[in-house]
């Protein structure tokens, strides 16, 4: 720990720390360009200069070059040190073309405060200014280039940070460009963070330019919503309108980064369709009487059919308080549900997963950045929480071994082993791989007799392909080496047993090496709370519509018909009921089809939410303004009307949870149930998992906390093998349903900025299938699916695997013609229609 | 009887007479003082209601009593309501004692031109003007606000002060005289206005009656620069306009006061009597707004300073001298 | 008795005083009143007298604003609303732009910090009105067709960006690099 002196101030810092960090601690903010803490130093842009007046290094020199050592007395103000940044600042800004108006960055500018701060106040060089062309730089960057001041931040992000190279460096000297060879949207699903990182002008936010200035907007902590890592943000609103999201940090969870959904999915927000009125049938009403009248109707068919005809479903993105209300509600009125995941299959899945997870095994994903073996089975982390695929190449960066085993073609940008193996493979993957990391007696051995008896267990046929089967083999031996191993796992595609597998490996791995992670993916920003809030009772609902059990259904921010892969069969189950009540913030189908609606408000509204990501870390988000039409909306463009009103236009939207509230106050006529505090107090009670929530403290639910229990709900080995999944029937594909970046998640497919970059739909078939049913990628195909056909466009790739047909829930996509559960196609329902475009 | 309806009659008619005369002239002195204090900086002052802008006193009723009537939340609101009509009534009352002309002799019946001789007239007007100080005290306490509440502090404390100096000053008046009665007091002066003997009296009732009316260089119980409006702040409409009303008519009061003890009244060569009591009063109001024109407005401490350690050591020392002289001359 | 003596000559140098200040206002009742009389007469302003607020246009006729918020930014009592955008050119500028006049001060700030010399305040004055809200000044009722005070000034010829004049075409700009040389 060396001790130094910063401006007569004293502190003690670790080994390796930069004097810029250091200083940093005292509160004295060193001028700087170059130097991030999360990319490190470079000493390309000079501001950082200071004079080190005693100690191992004398004179002038950068902080951010020079690690803190013991007797160094440093001085940020001395005259020498100002009059260099002084002279920096002003050759930095020799080339600028000073359009500060019009430009984005104004007002959070690190170079306009750093030029004020270095007193460069007049322009004294007469001579040309070097000017560049600028880029078109996809629907998310803005390149101004004349802006730009040579430090790198950007390339370094993009290249050395996040793995994409199709953006960097060119030129030499004060010809220094920073672009791409050619114009073209940036590949990279982390561009947005150049944004962020740019110190200047340069690379400003597409989507959000012109829209305002920093200090206009009303700004706040919120979270991302788009996928359950629960990345976290600072939003920033104007005129009720969402304007823009960036990156908060949070040591933790996503670091200084966030991924480009996360980004530019609030626009949802936004929507021009969104639905801010209540509706009674096909007129609108006031929210009031529209929850009186939804009251009444249910207390009629409670009345007629007894509690258990109302039945409840919500969704895996709304508030812990929603979820905790609907839950209340149902208990308190004897409802049927709540449900909470859109196939009972997949909740079994995520409640298997939360069930395992303790404070012993689950990692965040900055521990994730340690470890140096690392299994993802089952997840494509860029198209399904791309923040993963961060972290995971920063553990590459730090040496880490990672192994993929999926049947997608995974792409990361990092160094990885793809083991493309049919989902119902994945289990015995994992498997084969503990096998291979140790051998059977050093099993025996070392391992408590639990998890020696587990290990016995393990089945070990071998891989149909030897060429992959050999590559495992070396992985495990590759494993046997490591000391911080981790397992990820998701919960999307996966067979039922794989998350507990998954589990059970990581237990093994942690009696074996003192240490191994569980790093799940859930679907949903809330998901976790969700399978808390559940418990252990299997509610399906569709089943009990079908049976005409159910005669009215309250669906709380859900969209059951976008999100069931069997819509045909939801249809039918609907059409049974005499009520259907819908809240949401979404124009989705299921909202639009509601006899009754109730509109609620978006995370960035009105008040307080809580979401608990998949690794069960309580975040919340802070509301940014107090909704309403955005007044572009209003005025269409022009200036908003000239009227005055004492409630803001289209602001009736109110949180999903106080609605329920009120909802259960008209229905049973008392004064409204918990709210808020008395809430936690009731989750508290209800489930172990939330034990905690009664006694946090503002500042810690602020900061967000960890509701892991110290010990997993269930802490046994599962049962081996089970019942064996399913055998292929021979010749068959098995048609996967999977996530993409962008246009398959619910909020952020409401979003324009996305809707613009998404990929087309499509069917992605192993190349030697496709050649082999004489089909080419980018032909149209029609897939006879059980609910119907579909037309999708054809894509091959090389390194997936082989018996499987992989579509994506698109938007613009039918898919849910699928059925429920695993879907087996013969070879022949997959029918060329055209020639490629 | 029909003696005393027509004696009720001829008080009544004098009482209106009286009464109107004496709120037109408040009314005129409002602008008159505008005007004077314009002139006085250089200005114009009102010119825009009617020719010369002599319409402005009407223009200024209309305005006070379309105004909306306000009352603050928190204020003790009967009191509130009642203070202006204290102030205002106080001051039209103290005009009832007096003699503003010679007596008239119409159809051989004598008629005062006062509305009351009192034979305790001056008593009478230092009592009401005293009662005078509850206006302004509970107008400022009433109100619930801090300005108000300062300045009706200020404002009963100063009005208190000067009372005794007020009063003081008039005992070597009230020794030449040998009278209370107002009458008696413009009898008395038949020879030689009262100004002549007792010059040092006459001073200190002047200054002492300017601070009575809270008039500059004594408005500290208004002083708009330290406490907005004073003890008036939170009126409004007609309510401001009492008070505002009380102020001129006390001015006027003041002015017939001085001109009663130490003028000799009505009484003066040539001109009929009531000419040259209009004439005095007019002459000491002029004077009051000169000041105004003139003055600065005193520091509290220098205002109690010449209230308590000079006007009153002077009063008490002017009434042993006069009582000296006088007993020496009686001797 | 040294005193007594001083505090008689101090009351005779105060009298004194008093007499002056008394004759002096008096001789101001008979000297001629110096006020302007409004209505019926309008004193010629200065013409950088502050009062009603203008946006100006540069000398190719052009909108000056380019709706960078700084003067709804300065604006102590944030009378100013706007909303930028992009012109279909690539200009930046107000889409709408509004100023409140009941809530303006007339303190010139917006003026002082508008870079493009867009808003200026003018010797107009007499915005008076009945309603409040006619007090409310769209962009139709502020853009005027001129340039107000400084009549050559063009922003866009300054600022080094695409949108206005391509690279290298503004003043004092050398040729956009070329990126596929290294020669100098
Ligand atoms: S574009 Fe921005 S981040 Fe990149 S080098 Fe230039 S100034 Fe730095
Ligand atoms: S990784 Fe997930 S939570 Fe994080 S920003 Fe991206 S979509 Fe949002
Ligand atoms: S003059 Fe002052 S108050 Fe008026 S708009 Fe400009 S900055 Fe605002
Ligand atoms: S400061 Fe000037 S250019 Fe900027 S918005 Fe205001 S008027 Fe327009
Ligand atoms: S921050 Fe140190 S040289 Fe750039």
């Amino acid at each position: 720990m060396p001790t130094l002196r910063i401006d007569q101030r004293e502190i003690s810092v670790p080994q390796g720390t930069k004097v810029i960090e250091a200083a940093e601690k005292l509160g004295i903010m060193i001028p700087r360009f170059c130097y991030h803490p999360a990319l490190g130093s470079l000493g390309a842009c000079r501001m950082c200069a200071v004079k080190f007046m005693e100690g191992p290094v004398k004179g002038v020199e950068m902080s951010c070059m020079v690690e803190a050592a013991d007797g160094m007395v440093v001085s940020t103000t001395d005259p020498e040190a100002m009059e260099f940044r002084r002279y920096v600042i002003e050759w930095l800004m020799l080339n600028h073309p000073h359009d500060c108006p019009i430009c984005d960055a104004g007002g959070q500018c690190l170079l306009q405060d750093e030029t004020v701060s270095g007193g460069h106040g007049l322009r004294r060089y007469q001579g040309l200014k070097r000017t560049f062309e600028d880029q078109y730089l996809g629907e998310f960057v803005q390149h101004e280039m004349n802006r730009c001041i040579h430090c790198w931040r950007c390339r370094r992000f993009y290249q050395e940070f996040a793995g994409y190279f199709d953006y960097g460096a060119m030129q030499i000297g004060n010809r220094m460009y920073f672009g791409r060879f050619a114009p073209g949207p940036l590949e990279s699903p982390f561009a947005g963070n150049i944004i962020d990182l740019c110190p200047t002008g340069v690379l400003t936010d597409k989507p959000s330019r012109y829209k305002g200035r920093r200090w206009d907007l009303q700004r706040g902590p919120s979270l991302c919503l788009h996928c359950s890592l629960g990345c976290n943000l600072v939003g920033s609103a104007r005129y009720r309108e969402m304007i823009r999201v960036e990156a908060r940090f949070h040591g933790a969870v996503n670091g200084y980064f966030i991924c480009d959904r996360g980004r530019y999915g609030f626009a949802y927000a936004n929507h021009p369709d969104r639905p801010r009125q209540a509706r009674v049938g096909e007129e609108a009403a006031p929210l009031d009487q529209a929850l009186k009248t939804a009251a009444q109707r249910l207390g009629q068919i409670r009345e007629r059919y007894g509690p258990g005809a109302v039945a409840a479903w919500g969704s895996t993105r709304s508030s812990l308080e929603t979820l905790g209300m609907l839950q209340w509600l149902c208990q308190d009125q004897g409802w049927r549900g709540p449900q909470f995941f859109p196939q009972a299959s997949l909740a079994r899945r995520v409640k298997a997963a939360v069930a395992r997870l303790d404070t012993g095994m689950a990692v965040s994903l900055r521990d994730l950045e340690n470890a140096d073996f690392i299994v993802v089975a089952g997840a494509d982390p860029v198209q399904e929480a791309p923040m993963l695929a961060l972290a995971l190449r920063q553990a590459a960066r730090r040496g880490a071994t990672v192994a993929v085993i999926d049947p997608r073609p995974v792409f990361l940008p990092l160094e990885y082993e793809h083991l493309p193996v049919s989902p119902g493979d994945i289990d015995l993957c994992l498997n084969l791989l503990s096998q291979a990391a140790r051998s059977e007696e050093a099993a025996t051995g070392k391992l408590e007799p639990d998890a020696a008896r587990f290990y016995g267990l393990l089945t070990s046929t071998n891989l149909e392909d030897p060429l992959l089967q050999e590559r495992l083999l070396a992985l495990g031996r590759k494993l046997q080496d490591c000391l911080r191993p981790v397992i990820v796992c998701n919960t999307d595609m996966v067979r039922e047993t794989t998350p507990a597998r998954a589990a059970d490996q990581a237990r093994l791995l942690q009696a074996d090496k003192g240490q191994a992670g569980l790093f799940y993916l859930l679907p949903g920003p809330n998901a976790y709370g969700a399978a808390l809030l559940a418990g252990r009772e299997e509610v399906d609902l569709l089943a009990a519509m079908e049976q005409g059990g159910v005669k009215a259904l309250v669906v709380v921010e859900n969209d059951p018909l976008g999100s069931c892969p069997d819509q045909e069969r939801l249809l039918r189950a609907l059409d049974n009921l005499e009520l259907l009540v819908g809240l949401d913030y979404l124009p989705s189908a299921t909202a639009a089809r509601s006899q009754i609606f109730l509109p609620t408000t978006t995370v960035f509204e009105k008040e307080f939410s809580h979401f608990i990501n998949q690794e069960g870390r309580l975040q919340q988000a802070v509301p940014l303004h107090q909704g309403g039409t955005p007044i572009i909306q209003v005025g269409q463009g022009s200036h908003p009307p000239r009227t005055f009103l004492d409630a803001i236009p289209g602001g009736e939207p109110r949180p999903g949870a106080g609605i329920l509230a009120d909802l259960a106050a008209a229905l049973s006529g008392e004064p409204a149930p918990p709210t808020a505090g008395d809430l936690w107090d009731y989750l508290s009670g209800e489930h172990e998992g939330f034990s905690q929530l009664a006694s946090l403290t503002a500042s810690a639910l602020g900061e967000g906390v960890h509701l892991l229990p110290a010990e997993a709900q269930e802490p046994a080995w599962s049962p081996e093998p089970g019942e064996k999944p399913p055998e292929p029937p021979a010749g068959q594909l098995e048609l996967l349903l999977v996530d993409q970046t962008f246009g398959t998640e619910e909020l952020g497919s409401y979003a324009a900025p996305l809707q613009k970059v998404e990929e087309e739909p499509h069917l992605l078939l192993h190349t030697d299938l496709a050649a082999d049913l004489g089909l080419a990628p980018g032909e149209q195909v029609a897939l006879l699916l059980p609910g119907g056909e579909v037309t999708v466009r054809l894509q091959t790739a090389q390194n997936m695997a082989p018996g499987v047909a992989i579509m994506p829930r698109h938007r613009r996509l039918h898919w849910q013609k699928t059925g429920d559960g695993p879907v087996w196609l013969p070879p022949e329902n997959i029918k060329k229609l055209s020639e490629p475009l | 009887m029909t003696a005393w309806i027509t004696g009720c009659l001829i008080l009544l008619l004098k009482l209106g007479i009286v009464l109107v005369g004496l709120l037109l002239l408040a009314a005129y002195l409002v602008l008159a003082e505008r005007k004077l204090l314009a002139r006085l900086q250089i200005r114009l002052g009102p010119n825009r209601a009617g020719p010369l802008g002599l319409m402005q006193p009407l223009a200024d009723a209309v305005k006070l009593l379309t105004k909306e009537d306000l009352a603050p939340a928190k204020a003790d609101r009967l009191i509130f309501l009642l203070a202006p009509a204290v102030v205002a009534a106080t001051a039209l009352l103290i005009f009832a004692v007096v003699p503003f002309g010679q007596d008239w002799v119409i159809g051989g019946r004598r008629i005062p031109l006062v509305v009351a001789d009192l034979n305790v007239g001056l008593l009478y007007a230092l009592a009401l003007s005293s009662i005078g100080v509850y206006g302004v005290a509970l107008g400022g306490w009433s109100s619930n606000s801090k300005y108000a509440l300062l300045g009706g502090i200020r404002g009963a404390a100063q009005m208190i002060s000067y009372e005794l100096s007020l009063g003081l000053a008039l005992v070597p008046v009230v020794m030449l005289a040998g009278s209370f009665s107002l009458v008696e007091i413009v009898a008395a002066q038949s020879r030689y206005p009262f100004l002549l003997v007792q010059p040092l009296s006459f001073l200190i009732f002047f200054v002492s009656a300017v601070a009575e009316t809270k008039r500059i260089p004594f408005d500290l119980p208004e002083a708009e620069n330290e406490l907005v409006a004073g003890y008036h702040t939170e009126y409004s409409g007609m309510r401001f306009g009492l008070f505002f009303l009380g102020e001129y008519v006390t001015m006027v009061v003041m002015g017939s006061l001085v001109a009663v003890f130490f003028l000799g009244g009505w009484r003066g060569p040539w001109l009929p009597p009531l000419v040259w009591f209009f004439l005095k009063v007019l002459g000491v109001v002029f004077f009051m707004i000169w000041m105004r024109g003139t003055l600065p407005r005193l520091r509290y401490d220098q205002l109690m300073h010449l209230g308590w350690k000079l006007l009153v050591p002077l009063a008490l020392l002017n009434i042993v001298v006069t009582g000296a002289v006088l007993l020496l001359l009686r001797a | 008795m040294e005193p007594r003596r001083n505090f008689l000559a101090a009351a005779w140098e105060g009298l004194g005083e008093l007499v002056r200040g008394f004759a002096t206002t008096f001789i101001h009742l008979f000297r001629r009143p110096i006020t302007e009389a409004y209505p019926e007469y309008h004193r010629p302003l200065p013409e950088r007298s502050r009062a009603r607020i203008i946006l100006t246009r540069d000398p190719d006729g052009d909108e000056r604003c380019v709706a960078c918020y700084l003067c709804s930014g300065v604006c102590p009592v944030s009378c100013i609303s706007m909303q930028s955008s992009q012109r279909e050119d690539g200009r930046r500028f107000a889409s709408w732009f509004r100023i409140n006049f009941a809530r303006c001060i007339y303190c010139g700030l917006c003026e002082e910090a508008c870079p493009t010399l867009a808003i200026q305040l003018t010797p107009h004055f007499e915005t008076c009105q009945y309603d409040i809200l006619t007090l409310v000044a769209e962009k139709e009722d502020l853009l005027v067709d001129h340039g107000g005070k400084n009549r050559d000034y063009n922003f866009y010829r300054h600022a080094g960006v695409t949108a206005v004049g391509g690279k290298g075409e503004h003043l004092q700009e050398a040729k956009p690099v070329n990126r596929r040389s290294n020669l100098p």
